[in-house]
């Protein structure tokens, strides 16, 4: 491979001005100022929602901008490739799992490899780019990926970023998410000597110190926009944490006690055995009647302790309640399309209401009544669901749970892209069921939410970070939990 | 176009009336009466049969389909006759055979719960194992249905067969059973979105586990009295894996899942079974015959998944009737007729 070194004229690689974008009601992107000069590493941190991913899609051609410019090399718009010599490696692979490691080379790659007898050089390009990255790597091109474990995974997702000719800008998403030691030490070896070769590199991480000691500069985002942009080498994690939005609380938040507080008095009803970050084994636990919170960055583990209060069969996991589920997502996991409002309402519920399995119709009825009315659900009981917006067809989903007969409700982030209004209802309809002496169990990916909340444990990278209580509970001390490293976990 | 949108006329009506303009072409053709709507009634119970275990098995989603209907339907008649030789009991004959079917559809269902098989593939798979076990028993099968049940299968009193009406309550009942309990909704539920089936509580196991046994058990039934009916053979039911299939989608049960239409089927079975009398009075053959029924299904399928005129998302209006025109054009190009041929095409020797 052949890397140009890139235009030798002053002006920044990448120019990104007043871009913004928008998903329906949210504002993904509100104005982001960024530049990225050839030959640098940019650190990228920030919070959930803060827009990262928005931006990094936006810089790799998926994503179009609703307003404002972005300008990478000369090139404004995006082509079939999206910018020319822009290459990203993605957190969550992209890589085809039933392909084996060659042929996914050739599927992301195939423009600089020979057209016909392409195996022999996809294969022998990504050995020797593996080699080159990852010198003690031992993974074969005839491998198949879903037989890889997942670092080696992360390996050869990275390898495939670069296995090009025209090299400019390198996006690394969580590059080190899943790797570990002397990975992480070879990645970024690597990044030096692409940095070193004018090739620039954005660093997406929520590891603050292996960002501090790659980049050249750090950017802060929040709400949508570049909040700020530091020097990497006179800055602290610290000072990050503040320009997320988190308090410098690191020391304070992380002494607060694990384990059942405040309300010794009624029984336990859910039990997840956890481990924390610094490896001691802990609970998430949950009494009748508490609204307990999961918080962290998204993917940290929150959604596999639902999965796992869900089926609750995995030996470990006490759960004595029958359980509800809201989904988060709406389209695939929660809507019953072909039916109207009413039966997408009952269908938990119809085992409790029916006798000996015929359903009873008029109870039906009265429950449906009562849950449109309460919960003020647009169109009626006879309305299709389909044609509900977001906000009333989460609803339904929420009603759902709520009227079968389950004393333990987990939410699986389901308030995404509902309007303040929806969630304002639905937040009161949790703690009035917790008053109930129902128990939820809560992932949310906006700390804000969590406020709602009797008890948040934070996780991180599967385990857990800290508890926070009550009035403790605030999105500062949340982001500044979600960003603590122990000993053990930073490489 | 547009007032489709208004239409409430059942999804199942239509395939009745494809069946009726079949049925009245019959009669310019050939003349004829009330023996052809007898001789069809006798011979559509059995297809209805498979039909609502096909049903089942397809309301539960994409990508759930029996294919194994045909050779365990051929296995049920073989088993029935034998083991009604036997043991002398018709009844214990047709035990046998629901027992061979409920059987067969372990296999499918272990296949497809436990090892993951795509349902296609698994219930091919069972179809060969049953074909391998009828092509054994056949060998020298020596054996004859019992007059009782015989003279009940084929008896008519003033016109109306018996048996059609023990399977028209039959159909009534799975109707009920899909309408008005609580397995009936969370079926239709697992069919329409099975994650989020799953997510509001209904069991996927024990979803497949009903639809699938229901469907080799009416299969393996339907054809221990088909055999009953004329005489068991190993080919007795290759017929029915098509048209199984074909009058499930024609009665307006959604090949995607989570609308059945028992009714439906009965008209969807009387419209096939009218259409093969009719094709063969004016000459057609067997070839031709499956042809058109195949185009039948994937005209309903077309139309059904959305031509872009009719713009119809919601279940309102079935979109058969616009078969009917192709119906009416085909079979009115036909020529020769004769009703006997019809009954001879009808009526098993």
């Amino acid at each position: 491979m052949t890397i140009k070194t890139s235009n030798a004229s002053d002006r920044p690689l990448v120019q990104v001005s007043q871009a913004v974008k928008t998903y329906g009601h949210t504002r993904a992107l509100s104005g982001v100022e960024l530049q990225v000069n050839a030959g640098e590493v940019l650190g990228l941190v920030g919070h959930n929602g803060a827009g990262k991913s928005t931006l990094m899609r936006l810089l790799s051609g998926l994503e179009r901008l609703d307003n404002g410019t972005v300008d990478i090399g000369g090139m404004t718009t995006p082509g079939a490739f999206g910018f020319s010599g822009v290459r990203m490696a993605y957190q969550e692979s992209s890589l085809a799992p039933e392909l084996t490691v060659r042929d996914n080379i050739y599927l992301s790659s195939a423009r600089w490899l020979p057209r016909w007898c392409w195996h022999k050089a996809a294969a022998e390009s990504v050995v020797s780019r593996l080699g080159e990255i990852f010198p003690d790597h031992g993974i074969g091109p005839n491998e198949y990926v879903d037989d890889l474990p997942i670092a080696d995974r992360q390996r050869v997702e990275i390898a495939r970023a670069t296995i090009t000719d025209d090299l400019k800008l390198l996006i690394l998403d969580e590059p080190t998410e899943s790797l570990s030691g002397s990975a992480v030490d070879h990645l970024y070896n690597y990044v030096r000597k692409l940095k070193a070769t004018g090739v620039a590199v954005i660093l997406v991480s929520h590891r603050m110190r292996e960002i501090l000691s790659v980049s050249d500069r750090v950017a802060v985002m929040k709400d949508g926009a570049v909040v700020s942009i530091h020097r990497a080498g006179e800055v602290s994690e610290r000072d990050l944490l503040l320009a997320m939005g988190g308090e410098v609380l690191v020391t304070e938040a992380n002494a607060t006690p694990f384990g059942p507080a405040i309300d010794g008095g009624r029984s336990v009803v859910v039990r997840v055995p956890m481990t924390t970050v610094s490896g001691e084994a802990t609970e998430i636990t949950a009494r009748e009647g508490e609204v307990i919170g999961l918080a962290g960055i998204v993917g940290q583990g929150q959604e596999e302790v639902l999965d796992r209060i869900w089926h609750g069969k995995r030996g470990d996991i006490k759960v004595d309640a029958t359980r509800a589920y809201v989904p988060g997502d709406r389209q695939r996991s929660g809507i019953l399309p072909l039916w109207n409002v009413d039966r997408n309402l009952t269908i938990s519920a119809l085992s409790s209401l029916s006798r000996h399995g015929i359903r009873q119709f008029d109870a039906e009825e009265l429950l449906v009544d009562k849950w449109v009315k309460k919960l003020n659900i647009r169109g009626g009981s006879r309305a299709t669901i389909t044609g509900l917006s977001g906000g009333n067809q989460q609803k339904v989903i929420a009603a759902r749970a709520f009227a079968s007969n389950a004393r333990t409700i987990l939410l699986d982030d389901p308030f995404r892209g509902v309007d303040v209004h929806t969630k304002a209802e639905l937040y009161q309809l949790i703690r009035e069921e917790a008053a109930k002496g129902r128990t939820i169990v809560w992932f949310s990916s906006e700390n804000s939410e969590m406020q709602h909340c009797d008890r948040v444990y934070v996780l991180r990278a599967g385990r857990v970070a800290g508890v926070l209580h009550g009035t403790e509970i605030t999105d500062n001390r949340i982001i500044t939990m979600s960003f603590a490293e122990s000993e053990t976990n930073a490489a | 176009m547009m007032n489709f949108r208004n239409l409430t006329i059942p999804a199942w009506t239509w395939s009745f009336l494809a069946a009726f303009v079949v049925l009245i072409l019959t009669f310019m053709v050939a003349g004829g009466g009330a023996k052809t709507l007898t001789l069809a009634f006798t011979i559509a119970p059995y297809l209805v049969l498979v039909g609502l275990g096909q049903m089942l098995v397809m309301s539960t989603g994409a990508g759930n389909i029996d294919v194994s209907v045909a050779k365990v339907f051929s296995l049920g008649g073989l088993v029935s006759i034998a083991v009604g030789e036997a043991t002398g009991s018709w009844v214990l004959g047709l035990a046998a055979a629901m027992a061979a079917g409920f059987a067969l559809s372990c296999v499918s269902l272990a296949s497809i719960i436990f090892i993951r098989i795509p349902p296609i593939v698994a219930t091919l798979a069972t179809s060969l194992l049953a074909s391998a076990v009828s092509l054994t028993l056949a060998q020298g099968f020596q054996g004859s249905a019992d007059p009782v049940l015989k003279g009940f299968l084929g008896s008519a009193p003033m016109g109306v067969p018996a048996f059609a009406l023990v399977v028209l309550l039959f159909t009534i009942f799975v109707q009920l059973m899909l309408g008005r309990t609580t397995w009936g909704a969370q079926t239709l539920a697992f069919g329409q979105a099975r994650r989020a089936s799953e997510y509001a509580g209904v069991s996927a196991t024990k979803t497949l586990t009903i639809v699938y046994l229901t469907s080799g058990v009416l299969a393996a039934l339907s054809g221990a009295l088909r055999a009953s009916f004329s005489a068991p053979n190993v080919e007795l039911g290759n017929d029915y894996l098509l048209d199984s299939i074909a009058v499930v989608v024609i009665g307006g049960t959604l090949i995607t899942g989570g609308r059945s239409e028992p009714a439906g089927i009965w008209g969807g079975a009387l419209f096939f079974i009218l259409l093969d009398g009719l094709l063969n009075l004016i000459g057609w053959d067997y070839a031709g015959q499956n042809i058109l029924k195949g185009f039948f299904v994937l005209a309903v399928l077309f139309l059904a998944s959305g031509v872009p005129i009719i713009h119809r998302r919601s279940a309102s209006a079935n979109p058969a009737d616009l078969t009917l025109p192709e119906a009416a054009d085909s079979t009115a190009s036909g020529a020769s007729f004769d009703v006997q041929a019809s009954a001879e095409r009808s009526t098993v020797t």
